[in-house]
């Protein structure tokens, strides 16, 4: 009976090894049958774009307080998926902010890994300083930007962070965007799946997350604090490109929520665009101190 | 003190008066300003941006009764694009800092009104173009032409490396150094060698010595203040000796940097030939008439120095140990320079020097969004000459106070975020090993995108013979007001 459970738990190891090495450049979709494991590594491949070779994007972040104030920031971002198992290098990628005035030039440069042990290497070119600065990444739950997002919901979770369990297949409802109103992924079929943070403690106990069955893509998360309440949630958008016949997955918008303080944050993606030949060599520091201001 | 307080009110209030009337006028998503310059500078290729600041300091000894800046400052930096390839950029900076107007020991004082000590109130000579280059981009290549800083090191708040441009000590270290860093005319030319690879070359036919406020401005270097004091029945005659506009006198630098990209390690390697920003002075003394000659030379120096850099992503030695942290480091190897001897306030003679000096740092981001950073500082300075060192020391050039054979200095940044990044505390504490210090508690708002506001506190403790200490009498406290366009 032992040998039999420990075969069990090596099949199942080998299993999760499997799916953790997806092979880049390809496009995956969630099918049926599959397990929730499955269906997230689909959905953390999508999330990072691993099925192209570049990626371009004008961003801009709109932090908007509860009395209906708004801030802006204006960024561009370029990527690089490598998918490298020589150097253990998965993407690069440059984000340059351009407004306002108090961030333009900031800049920086992330080397991200294909061990999901190991930590980003981030560079930040400082205007002010008119220098380079190896940064330490950032914590997991530290405020991304000062939005309502943590590092890791926009940056860095991993496929291992959590542990999942399928709860059902339904109809997206659809999300009314807070920032134009319109709603988005009206009646999308999707798969429910809750997620378990592995670290505990942690700033959240679960969230609710509904992936596509269409293009693998999460739509809305449900974040319950460690209590198990409900105080968040994140909803993405989703488009279609066609790139030389073939249909890639993007992100066009990204809502966080805060429930309790009312405080919004939005991610409005423009101009995005796949595969335009950026070589390895734009995501040098030589490209941070191109930046002027 | 209340007509003071009024002069404050009333110079931030003109900027918002400046400000808020335009906005009526023009809803432009930049801005008035910015709306009122693409108007009158229509071209398609050009970009600018900019700021109009207001930065007030108080002392606070005798009951914040004396300005020690009340600065009014306009920026505007520009970006013209020829094409992918060529671009040209410049900074302009004015300044009127209205203390010297204001405060009655400067304006009664005729002193304060000659050439040399107005350039504390305004801009002076070209002083106003703060950078002006045309960039030429190319896959392999980028030249620099022009005026411009250059930024060596990994260092926080202090210079080990960072030695190719001199510095502006009107305010001490309190100012970004980017603002008091002096511009230099110079060709920079980046080479991408290989992928994480690149090699700079610098030639700088510019020379700028560093900037020392006179005697009896808001922060004097002691060394200064020294230097002023006459002395009954003597002439002091100062000859300033600066390298000429020449060929020869062109300065080099070279930079190598990389990053082992498997382990993400990245080094550099850096040599610069130049002269030494702050002049030695070599003193004669003749009679009759009793007269000292201080002859003030900058020295050609050689600088070898290298730094590192490295975050902790995996583990040290075991998975896990150190994860998050980052190192860094940085060194220099002066050679060719000279420091004065003697006692306290004393000068014996000059002696030629070689200086090592070295950083080592270590930041982390702890808990939420706090950010940890902490310098580890040490400068060895070894007079490569006889003179009686059983009598005298080195003394230390900024304070003529003398020099322990290796001054230790630690640096301890802690700084995090509220409210969406809107409200940003931070503190700065600088300790030196002859218990000197300076610790800088700071707070930043942002109200808007274009507005920003902070406040602060600079409080200096220890003697005088020390970096620090020579301020013990200079604890401000600023409020600095900022509209960006």
């Amino acid at each position: 009976m032992k040998k039999i459970v420990l075969l069990v738990l090596a099949m199942m190891l080998l299993a999760n090894f499997a799916y953790a090495d997806l092979e880049y450049f390809q496009i995956y979709k969630p099918k049926a049958g599959m397990s929730a494991d499955q269906i997230m590594e689909i959905k953390y491949f999508n999330k990072y774009s691993l099925f192209a070779h570049g990626y371009e994007s004008i961003g801009d972040v709109v932090f908007i307080e509860k009395d209906g104030s708004k801030r802006n920031r204006r960024f561009l971002r370029q990527r690089i998926i490598l998918g490298r198992k020589s150097d253990d290098l998965s993407y690069k990628d440059l984000v340059m902010f351009t407004q306002p005035t108090s961030v333009k030039g900031l800049a920086t440069l992330t080397w991200n890994y294909m061990n999901p042990k190991r930590d980003q290497d981030v560079w930040l070119w400082l205007p002010s300083l008119r220098k380079i600065r190896k940064v330490s990444a950032s914590q997991a739950d530290d405020s991304f930007m000062g939005g309502d997002f943590t590092t890791e919901e926009i940056t860095s979770r991993k496929f291992s962070d959590e542990t999942y369990k399928l709860i059902g297949e339904e109809s997206f409802k659809g999300y009314t965007s807070i920032y134009d109103g319109k709603a988005y992924h009206k009646d999308e079929p999707c798969y429910v799946i809750e997620c378990t943070p592995v670290r505990s403690p942690w700033y959240y106990s679960k969230r609710i997350t509904y992936v596509s069955k269409n293009f693998g893509g999460n739509m809305l998360d449900e974040i319950y604090d460690p209590n198990g309440k409900l105080y968040r949630t994140i909803f993405r958008g989703w488009i279609i490109i066609n790139v030389n016949g073939k249909d890639y997955p993007a992100q066009d918008r990204v809502e966080g929520h805060n429930l309790r303080t009312g405080h919004k944050t939005v991610i409005i993606f423009d101009e995005i665009k796949f595969d335009q030949d950026l070589t390895e060599d734009i995501f040098t520091q030589k490209t941070l101190m191109r930046q002027r201001w | 003190m209340r007509i003071k307080l009024k002069i404050i009110l009333l110079s931030i209030l003109s900027l918002l008066f400046f400000v808020s009337r335009s906005e009526a006028a023009l809803e432009i998503e930049r801005g008035p300003i910015y709306g009122a310059l693409k108007k009158a500078l229509p071209f398609e290729n050009l970009e600018f941006a900019g700021y109009l600041k207001n930065e007030t300091a108080l002392r606070i000894a005798g009951g914040f009764d004396e300005f020690m800046k009340e600065a009014n400052i306009a920026q505007l930096a520009t970006e013209y694009t020829f094409n992918d390839n060529i671009q040209f950029f410049s900074i302009l900076r004015w300044f009127y800092d209205s203390t010297f107007d204001l405060e009655n020991k400067y304006s009664r004082d005729p002193k304060w009104e000659s050439k040399s000590n107005k350039k504390l109130r305004f801009p002076e000579k070209m002083q106003w173009l703060r950078e002006c280059y045309l960039d030429i981009l190319t896959d392999r290549l980028d030249l620099r032409l022009g005026k411009q800083q250059v930024v060596w090191g990994t260092a926080d708040g202090v210079r080990i490396l960072d030695l190719v441009n001199p510095l502006d000590y009107r305010e001490w270290t309190l100012k970004d150094y980017l603002d008091s860093r002096i511009p230099l005319w110079m060709i920079n030319a980046e080479a991408q060698i290989m992928l994480n690879g690149q090699l700079q070359l610098l030639l700088i036919p510019d020379y700028e010595a560093n900037y020392y406020p006179p005697a009896g401005a808001p922060f004097t270097l002691r060394t200064v203040e020294i230097g002023s004091r006459a002395i009954p029945g003597i002439t002091t005659m100062t000859i300033n000796q600066k390298p000429a506009h020449q060929l020869e006198h062109t300065k080099v630098g070279l930079r190598w940097r990389s990053i082992i990209q498997r382990r993400a390690f990245e080094y550099t390697l850096n040599y610069l030939n130049t002269y030494d920003f702050a002049s030695s002075a070599y003193t004669a003394f003749t009679v009759p008439p009793p007269t000292v000659f201080v002859t003030r030379r900058a020295e050609r120096i050689q600088i070898f120095g290298g730094t590192f850099s490295k975050s902790i992503t995996e583990g040290i030695l075991l998975p896990g140990l150190a994860k998050g942290w980052t190192l860094r480091g940085e060194l220099a190897y002066i050679t060719g320079g000279a420091m004065n001897y003697g006692t306290d306030t004393s000068i014996q003679g000059t002696a030629d020097t070689d200086q090592l000096n070295y950083v080592f740092g270590f930041d982390k981001s702890f808990f939420t969004n706090w950010q940890f950073s902490f310098q580890f500082i040490q400068m060895r300075a070894k007079a490569r000459e006889d003179f009686n060192k059983a009598r005298f020391t080195l003394l230390n050039g900024a304070t003529r106070g003398p020099l322990d054979k290796v001054e230790t200095t630690l640096t301890l940044m802690l700084a995090t975020d509220f409210l969406h990044e809107k409200l940003k505390p931070q503190i700065l504490i600088l300790y030196g090993d002859d218990n000197d210090w300076r610790i800088s508690p700071k707070v930043s708002y942002e109200i808007s995108d274009q507005w920003l506001a902070a406040a602060g506190v600079h409080v200096f403790e220890g003697k005088e013979q020390h970096l620090n200490g020579q301020f013990d009498k200079n604890d401000q406290i600023f409020f600095e007001l900022k509209y960006t366009f």
